[in-house]
């Protein structure tokens, strides 16, 4: 019975120091596999890394970044992604911070951890998927061993996804998150300037009149307030479509609804109001400069119809978004 | 024969007399139809204080009325903020108040017994007729014909993009600061045309009164330096411009440091070092100038050089190292916001959660300017003709001012002024042009063809010789300036006159039907609570309940503290064992929730809601989780498949308890969010209904005081419902030892 005792404990310990050391050897391993970044994961590996005991964390990045799945945000998260684990891993080895791997698994890669994390309790239903697996041995081992997980609800930056890890590490030193000075833009940004200034210097003689030039800034100030006042800065900030469609293979140019717009609607709108300041400014300026009596009563009334027909499929076009509107011109 | 009377009267001295009455009665008709179109709501509704921050301001009026202008000055507020309180004299804009105060006073004076209220409830339209005049003067400036400024007047004076903010009863801040914001650029014009230190002061003065007034003094502190650094850039330094500039500098500074809000503001922040750095490159320029006068071509072409390279280094690294050091701060939220669009959707949620700091779309521009919007870039066109110092302002604060506007909504009240001088420069050209019954008058006034100006401004103006083609522009323009009247009046009556204090539907016959449940709601806290009961509710609602009810509020529309923001928001999205101690420590004896389920009301705390969980997040990462109020689809849901997290938020619970009850069962509908409830509707332990109103917009809560036998509120509810027993046994288990 004694001895029985004493093998079984001494099972237990040679077991416990098993599992320790495979699981730090599993740590070094990946560590030095991951030294310039994160890992690139499949099934297997990916099987490994999580199995049970280990005493480190895991950042495990769930995405799905080639072209034909169509995650925009997969790919535009994924250097992003990189940069974390490359400052991290850079960072750790100075300071003594909570162990921790980075790994990223594609949906190319791991089509069958994908399908069990969607059939078990995770219930992954998009990508990008962060999830934060916890050690199970170890000072900071955690009781359930599910991971953390993060949902990408829009695009995100490297702060915002380190500040979570960091939340949810232990205490302890961390390294910074390190975004690297981008030497190549900075020298061509230099470049370009001098380039500018030199060509400026050795060219003034014929550069200067251009930019002296009153019909071209006249030009630049009109186009940048069409564009502004057809509301571009709206599509900027809110990313609308260009065009969609109207459910039977057609195109709807113009979105319904007061507060909304498409892309291109802004165009035709710009358009519009190009044109009609065009004949506004043809008939302030050039109409009463024009020496033949009978031209100018000739462009008198094509601009006069130009004005009218354009403004009325302007309203036209603003009865449309704005039902309850009561005016109209005739032709539209 | 009817000729000759006439021509007695428009020739010679009586002809100018006549014209210069004409244009006075015609100014005063214009000032008339500004106040008039903007009482909409007066005669509609009643002489009411409007929407979420008139409330404030009238509440400040109140307090300088009746206490005086000092203690006004060094006002603390301790019933707003609860527990914080509020310096309110030194972080508002007195300008406003104390204006709506001399008026009051001076009408006291006469012996003209007024109320406070109507005198802030017409302050707006009063000041939008001085802003038809202002606008008049500054028109004159850019044209030789007067007609354009009769015309920007008319505009100014009808235009929604302007009414939008200045109807009776909305006592804000721009309904003083636009008729300001005019008149400053006025009297910088007039500054820099004539380059008289007077109109440099009064331009200064002006400018302090402007930024006493409000918050978008920063567009003219920035406005005027572009001008004047275009300017050199065109190579146009003249002594005027530097006596302008240069007095203008130092005196509206000095001016504006005098506003305890602003205080060193203008030599410490980002937002005003453009002025600074163009006062500096004004004395370099003018010390240059000078220099010239003494030296020999070659070596003040070497001085300069050096000189340039020297002050500009030192200036990059003084800036730099100022900026790192932290003396000058950096750029305000609000306006850094402005440039990189997508900064405060990432870092300030709270400015992103206001519907004022949203982008423009295009139907919004012409909803506010109608065919001013497309005569706009004609005009601007028109300006590059003559190009004189004035035509580069117009050109300057257009581009500038149309960005600003596209980015967000609010500021396409400092576009308008401009697109209204614009449109009419190039309308009161074309009139003036078509209107002349001989064409023989035009043949003179041919312009310089030099190679400088405009291409299509080269050949000389002829005139225009039949008279078809004039009866064609007269009767067309005529036509879209009756439809630009009937659109401003549509859009006066139909968008910009709602109280949203007081909200108006149409009954299925045809008959007005006036919801008042905001005021309903207020009055019975007034009356029916102590004076000091602490109200909690969201901040839009501070204000109102501040003015209405007169009850301590912990958050109001003056958002100065995000974190206690934040407080009220984690209170409203947490579970009620969360909430309950958070509500006990802000001494929280009431809360208020707005709700449209009932009445189909879009702008109820439901829909806010998101904003509240968000900024709550922004503070407490880990207890309050966004994601967790979505769906698994994400899909933000208040029915049967709402998440746990957003039915047991205290905000969810709040909005539809006892909702169920007005309803058959299970027919209660949501019909904001279209959406049928839940059978069972959500209980309250540590909160009870206190009020709810007529049409269910307005619910208050009474906070529970604290249990008498100590037990916790659900353990009470539970014992009240007579189930004690039954859990009590039900727990007594097999005895297990506990691991961790």
């Amino acid at each position: 019975m004694k001895i029985f005792h004493l093998i079984f404990s001494l099972l237990c310990v040679v077991s416990c120091a098993l599992c320790t050391g495979s699981s730090s050897d599993r740590f070094e391993k990946y560590q030095s596999l991951s030294r310039f970044g994160q890992l690139d994961l499949d099934d297997s590996s990916y099987e490994d890394i999580i199995s049970e005991p280990h005493d480190y964390h895991v950042a495990v990045l769930l995405t799905a970044t080639e072209s034909r799945f169509g995650c925009i945000l997969c790919r535009e998260f994924q250097p992003e992604w990189d940069l974390i684990a490359r400052s991290w891993n850079r960072g750790s080895q100075k300071t003594d911070s909570p162990r921790l791997l980075f790994g990223s698994l594609d949906f190319s890669n791991g089509k069958g951890t994908f399908q069990k994390l969607i059939e078990g309790k995770l219930m992954l239903q998009t990508a990008p998927v962060l999830l934060l697996y916890p050690p199970t041995v170890g000072p900071f081992a955690k009781v359930d061993p599910t991971p953390l997980r993060f949902d990408f609800s829009g695009p995100i930056s490297a702060d915002q996804i380190y500040s979570w890890i960091n939340r949810h590490l232990p205490d302890g030193p961390k390294p910074p998150l390190v975004r690297p000075i981008n030497y190549t833009r900075l020298v061509s940004a230099v470049t370009v300037l001098m380039g500018i200034v030199t060509l400026f210097t050795a060219l003034s003689t014929y550069i200067l009149p251009i930019v002296q030039n009153r019909n071209l800034w006249a030009a630049a100030s009109l186009i940048s307030i069409l564009l502004f006042t057809s509301g571009h800065m709206f599509n900027h900030i809110r990313k609308v479509p260009y065009v969609i469609g109207d459910g039977k293979g057609g195109i709807s140019y113009f979105a319904s609804g007061f507060t909304n717009q498409f892309g291109m609607e802004t165009q035709v709108i710009a358009a519009i109001y190009a044109v009609l300041s065009f004949a506004t400014i043809a008939i302030a300026m050039k109409v009463p400069r024009m020496g033949d009596a009978k031209s100018q009563q000739v462009a008198v009334i094509v601009w006069a119809a130009v004005l009218l027909s354009m403004y009325s499929f302007l309203l036209s076009v603003f009865k449309a978004k704005n039902s309850g509107y009561p005016f109209f011109l005739p032709p539209f | 024969m009817a000729e000759s009377p006439f021509d007695a009267l428009l020739k010679g001295e009586s002809g100018r007399n006549t014209r210069g009455l004409l244009r006075i009665i015609i100014l005063c008709t214009v000032a008339a139809a500004a106040v008039s179109s903007r009482l909409f709501s007066v005669i509609r509704f009643e002489s009411i204080i409007h929407e979420f921050d008139p409330w404030f301001n009238f509440r400040a009026t109140k307090y300088l009325v009746e206490n005086g202008f000092h203690s006004f000055w060094d006002w603390f507020d301790d019933r707003t903020w609860h527990p914080l309180g509020r310096v309110t004299g030194g972080t508002l804009y007195p300008g406003l108040m104390v204006t709506s105060g001399v008026i009051y006073h001076v009408l006291r004076f006469l012996t003209i017994p007024v109320d406070i209220r109507n005198v802030c409830v017409l302050l707006a339209p009063a000041f939008s007729g001085l802003t038809s005049l202002a606008m008049y003067l500054l028109t004159s400036e850019m044209s030789t014909s007067p007609s354009a400024g009769l015309l920007a007047a008319a505009f100014m004076g009808i235009v929604p993009g302007y009414i939008s903010r200045s109807v009776a009863g909305s006592y804000d801040n721009e309904a003083i600061a636009i008729f300001l914001l005019v008149f400053t650029f006025f009297l910088w014009i007039k500054a820099i045309k004539n380059g008289s230190i007077m109109w440099g002061a009064l331009t200064a003065l002006f400018y302090g009164y402007m930024v006493s007034a409000w918050g978008g003094y920063v567009f003219i502190t920035n406005l005027i330096p572009l001008h004047v650094f275009v300017l050199l850039c065109m190579g146009r330094y003249s002594s005027r411009m530097y006596i302008s500039y240069t007095t203008w500098y130092a005196l509206g500074t000095l001016a504006s440091m005098q506003i305890p809000f602003v205080g060193f503001l203008p030599i410490r922040n980002s937002d005003h070092m453009s002025a600074l750095g163009v006062f500096g490159l004004v004395q370099l320029v003018a010390f240059a100038d000078f220099v010239r006068g003494f030296l020999p071509g070659k070596q003040f072409q070497r001085l300069l050089t050096s000189m340039i390279i020297i002050t500009f280094g030192v200036g990059l690294v003084g800036l730099i190292g100022l900026t790192v050091s932290g003396v000058i701060a950096p750029w305000s939220g609000r306006f850094y916001s402005l440039w990189d669009t997508g900064y405060a959707k990432v870092h300030i949620p709270i400015i992103a959660s206001v519907s004022e700091h949203q982008p423009t779309a295009w139907p919004a521009f012409f909803f506010d300017l109608n065919f001013l919007i497309w005569l706009f870039p004609a005009g601007v066109y028109m300006c590059f003709t003559r190009l004189g110092d004035e035509h580069v302002f117009v050109v300057i604060y257009s581009v500038l001012a149309s960005y600003f506007a596209g980015v967000m909504v609010r500021l396409m009240l400092t576009l308008t002024p401009i697109v209204c001088v614009a449109a009419a420069l190039v309308l009161s050209y074309i009139l003036e042009t078509f209107l002349v019954i001989s064409p023989q008058t035009f043949q003179a006034k041919s312009r310089d063809t030099s190679s400088e100006s405009l291409r299509s401004a080269r050949s000389p103006v002829v005139g225009i010789s039949s008279y078809i083609s004039k009866l064609i522009m007269t009767s067309s323009v005529v036509i879209y300036l009756l439809l630009f009247v009937a659109h401003c009046t549509w859009v006066t009556s139909n968008a910009y006159s709602s109280p949203s204090v007081v909200l108006a539907s149409r009954l299925p016959d045809g008959s007005q039907y006036i919801i008042d449940d905001y005021r309903e709601a207020y009055y019975w806290l007034r009356q029916n609570t102590p004076a000091n009961a602490k109200i909690m509710s969201w901040w839009d609602y501070g204000y109102q309940i501040g003015g209405m009810a007169d009850r301590p509020t912990l958050v109001d529309n003056n958002t100065w503290n995000n974190t206690h923001i934040a407080t009220v928001g984690k209170a409203m999205s947490s579970r009620e064992e969360v909430s309950y101690p958070i509500l006990r420590q802000h001494d929280v004896d009431y809360v208020l929730v707005v709700f449209g389920g009932l009445l189909g009301y879009s702008g109820d705390d439901l829909n806010k809601f998101l904003w509240m969980v968000r900024i709550s997040e922004g503070i407490w990462p880990d207890e309050v989780i966004e994601r967790n109020f979505f769906t698994a689809r994400g899909e933000y849901r208040v029915d049967d498949e709402a998440t746990p997290t957003m039915r047991n938020s205290l905000m969810y619970k709040l909005s539809y308890y006892n909702y169920n009850t007005m309803f058959q069962t299970g027919q209660a509908i949501d019909r904001v969010r279209g959406s049928r409830l839940p059978v069972d509707g959500p209980q309250l332990s540590t909160l009870e209904e206190a009020f709810t109103s007529e049409n269910w917009i307005i619910r208050l809560y009474k906070v529970k005081d604290l249990d008498n036998f100590g037990r916790d509120h659900n353990s009470a509810m539970a014992f009240d419902r007579g189930n004690k027993r039954k859990k009590a046994t039900k727990k007594r288990g097999p005895r297990v030892l506990r691991i961790e």
